[in-house]
């Protein structure tokens, strides 16, 4: 097992930066998904760690080996493309032996590889399948296979899924699925689909204008961003953010805010206004009057992902979308009652960033005791 | 008032009849979908619409006035093309301004418009560029900008979020909706992406087989959808349909499917003996044991777990059959799974539709 490690990594297209002077590691044996919107130079990173373009400046290094000058060849890494390359006019056997051939491997060995990633791949069916019989879901499956049976120590995925029929889209990401989760080799999968990084990454690189934003396990930086980037990015749809939530934000950092029914705290100072952030689908929402709710005005609502509703709420100024339950939705009005789960708000400051401060309930250790010494009191 | 009235539309090229008969009237001020799968005939529709070209059979009334016959510049429709081909010698302003100045309107009554429409989906900052200097989102506004300028009563849009990726569609379905809300106009909108249908209609109209099968507000067709195709495809996930057949059994009619039998509730006469489908919505599959009697539980293996952020979708397989499920990433009350897991899967028989033909004929019960 190797790891990937990039140090001060730069590429420039002429004026335009696609890597910027990135330092990271990818873990040896992981899956990192690199996840960002097209530009974000995701693609260019991949391409320098295969040699398939040299970095303006900076070093590559798998393990302890600085690859930086070597060629594509003499990487020994398997790559898979997004459209599929295979040998047509042979099966799919021959395709995945092509390479282990030019290994000069026994034809035991061979046959042992083959059978082994057949098995993986769910394929083992199709071993005397022609190419040109195949949809092409199937055939990136071949191409899957004969990047794996080599068993190079890195590989390398280039958005494989996007070009392939709805059809067989299924069955490839549960090829790949099965496939990253047992396989011990380091792999590196660039797409521009959260829910494909989401899926299949054990640790998802975010970028954004060729650097990386975020480096996290996928629930980490879905509950978690640390930049409005990521909040916006993740989610369907992403993050809502209330700039200048606070109406007033006392020397003991009280806040007053028309987001909530009852003042909170901040745990810290700050001294640039706040953005609040939160996921439409922590957002509450009651059809009726709730003592720890704020009332808001229904804008929209619309059925989403799995029935649920997508509701467009007005609160003053501030605009937030919730996704609620299916019979939440269709019950609700004109007028609705909001509440902002405080666990679940993430604040930003004004240069996009977490900052070390969160919202807390005010006076959190005495609300607790005194109504369970209120309940205790009830005969 | 009707705004939009298309009666008995039919239209063929060589032999290939792409619409057969088409019906569909639209209430003046609503945002109406028409949904069709890709090949479904919703570009035909649009050209018999827009006027730029003639039906075989059928009419076209607009406000109330037979237009079949006219034009599509007599027809006074804006419209926003698929396609969103920009001149790319013009700024953005003046690609924008380009069908007033087509119909001659007087410079200094152009700059106004221009300012309004670029106001409504946000790129006045954009209008003295070129479009190689936009991105494709940018790029799309300014095609509905565009479509948007000739100050009408009613658009006409061909799929224009086609092959956008989701965040700009996410941005783009709210500039759409709070456009047509603001403009007070009637919209006739195409696609065949079920999220979108969803979000923008306060109609729906689905196309399949050169026909409107099914129309009606987004809630009423996702709550009690009457065609298979209709409760298939307009819902994202897709539901689930599995193939069975109506038996008659000592004097009660049974649904028979390979993974499960349940009664049937007549909501119209089937046919016994013969074919059916079961539609059954992703997010009524349950993983797990069933909280309450009275639902069908089948064994399952799990395919594939996909993370949305907020939802998990599940792929099941059932004695062969694929199902869908989705949950909420926070429900407590179901269980979360992996890969090739396998277990109990439940669902309430009055969520179980049965199809005839294509036609809602019932829902499942508990077999006696």
């Amino acid at each position: 097992m190797l790891d990937i490690r990039t140090d001060n990594l730069r590429k420039q297209f002429g004026d335009v930066v696609a890597v910027d002077d990135l330092t990271i590691t990818f873990p040896a044996g992981a899956t990192t998904c690199l996840l960002g919107p097209s530009g974000c130079g995701k693609t260019t990173l991949m391409r320098m760690i295969a040699g398939l373009e040299t970095p303006t400046h900076g070093d590559i290094y798998f393990g302890d080996q600085r690859v930086t000058r070597l060629s594509t060849r003499a990487r020994n890494i398997g790559m898979v493309f997004q459209y599929p390359v295979v040998y047509r006019g042979s099966d799919v056997r021959a395709n995945i032996e092509l390479p282990l051939r030019a290994e000069k491997l026994s034809k035991a060995e061979r046959d042992r590889r083959v059978d082994e990633v057949l098995d993986l791949l769910e394929m083992r069916h199709a071993a005397n399948a022609d190419l040109d019989a195949l949809d092409n879901g199937t055939r990136q499956k071949v191409a899957v296979a004969r990047a794996v049976a080599r068993q190079p120590k890195i590989i390398l995925f280039d958005e494989p899924i996007t070009n392939v029929d709805i059809s067989s889209k299924l069955q490839l990401k549960r090829a790949l699925k099965e496939l990253v989760t047992r396989l011990n080799q380091t792999i590196i999968y660039v797409t521009h689909d959260q829910t494909e990084a989401m899926t299949l990454a054990d640790q998802i690189a975010l970028m954004k204008d060729g650097r990386i934003v975020q480096y996290a396990t996928p629930r980490e930086l879905y509950d978690r961003p640390n930049d409005v980037f990521g909040g916006w990015f993740l989610g369907n749809p992403g993050m809502n953010f209330v700039e200048n939530f606070a109406r007033t934000i006392d020397r003991d950092g009280v806040v007053h805010s028309p987001l909530f029914a009852a003042p909170v705290r901040l745990s810290g100072r700050s001294g640039a206004p706040l953005t609040l952030g939160i996921r439409p689908e922590h957002v509450r929402v009651h059809a009726a009057a709730h003592p720890e709710a704020v009332p808001a005005r229904v804008v929209n609502r619309a059925i989403v992902v799995g029935g649920q509703y997508l509701v467009t709420l007005q609160i003053g100024d501030a605009v937030l979308k919730a996704k609620v339950a299916s019979h939440t939705g269709y019950a609700l009005g004109e007028e609705a009652w909001v509440q902002l789960p405080l666990e679940r708000i993430t604040l930003f400051g004004a240069d996009g960033h977490k900052p070390d401060i969160a919202l807390q309930p005010i006076n959190p250790s005495n609300t607790q005791p005194l109504n369970a010494a209120a309940q205790r009191t009830q005969p | 008032m009707i705004a939009v009235e298309l009666h008995k539309l039919a239209k063929s090229y060589g032999r290939k009849e792409v619409l057969r008969d088409v019906t569909l009237s639209v209430e003046s001020g609503e945002f109406a979908v028409v949904f069709g799968l890709p090949a479904s005939g919703k570009s035909v529709l649009v050209r018999l619409l827009t006027g730029l070209e003639t039906p075989d059979q059928g009419s076209v009334v607009l406000r109330g006035a037979d237009v079949t016959r006219l034009s599509a510049g007599e027809r006074n429709i804006g419209y926003v093309p698929q396609s969103f081909a920009l001149y790319p010698h013009f700024t953005v302003r003046q690609n924008i301004a380009y069908p007033l100045d087509l119909a001659r309107v007087p410079k200094a009554e152009i700059e106004p418009e221009v300012q309004r429409v670029a106001g409504l989906l946000g790129i006045q900052e954009l209008l003295d560029r070129k479009p190689d200097q936009l991105s494709g989102g940018q790029k799309q506004r300014v095609a509905i900008a565009r479509g948007l300028i000739k100050r009408t009563d009613i658009y006409v849009l061909d799929d224009p979020l086609v092959g956008l990726d989701f965040k700009l569609r996410e941005r783009l379905i709210d500039d759409l909706k709070r456009t047509q809300e603001m403009l007070k106009v009637t919209f006739i909108y195409t696609t065949s992406d079920a999220v979108e249908s969803l979000m923008l209609a306060s109609q729906i109209a689905v196309l399949d087989g050169g026909e409107i099968i099914e129309s009606g507000a987004p809630a009423a067709l996702y709550a009690h959808p009457q065609r298979t195709q209709t409760m298939h495809h307009v819902a994202f996930p897709q539901a689930n349909l599995i193939n069975g057949i109506l038996r008659q059994q000592s004097g009660v009619q049974v649904v028979e499917t390979p993974a499960f039998r349940a009664g049937f509730v007549a909501e119209r006469p089937g046919q016994p003996g013969g074919e059916i489908q079961i539609g059954i919505r992703p997010e009524h599959i349950r993983i797990g044991q069933p909280p309450g009697a009275g639902w069908l539980t089948h064994q399952a293996q799990v395919l594939l777990r996909e993370d949305l952020g907020g939802e998990e979708i599940v792929y099941l397989n059932a004695s062969g059959l694929v199902l869908t499920t989705v949950v909420r990433s926070d429900d407590q009350t179901q269980q979360h799974v992996d890969i090739d897991q396998s277990v109990v899967i439940g669902v309430e028989p009055h969520h179980l539709v049965v199809f005839q033909d294509g036609r809602r004929i019932g829902v499942c019960k508990v077999s006696e």
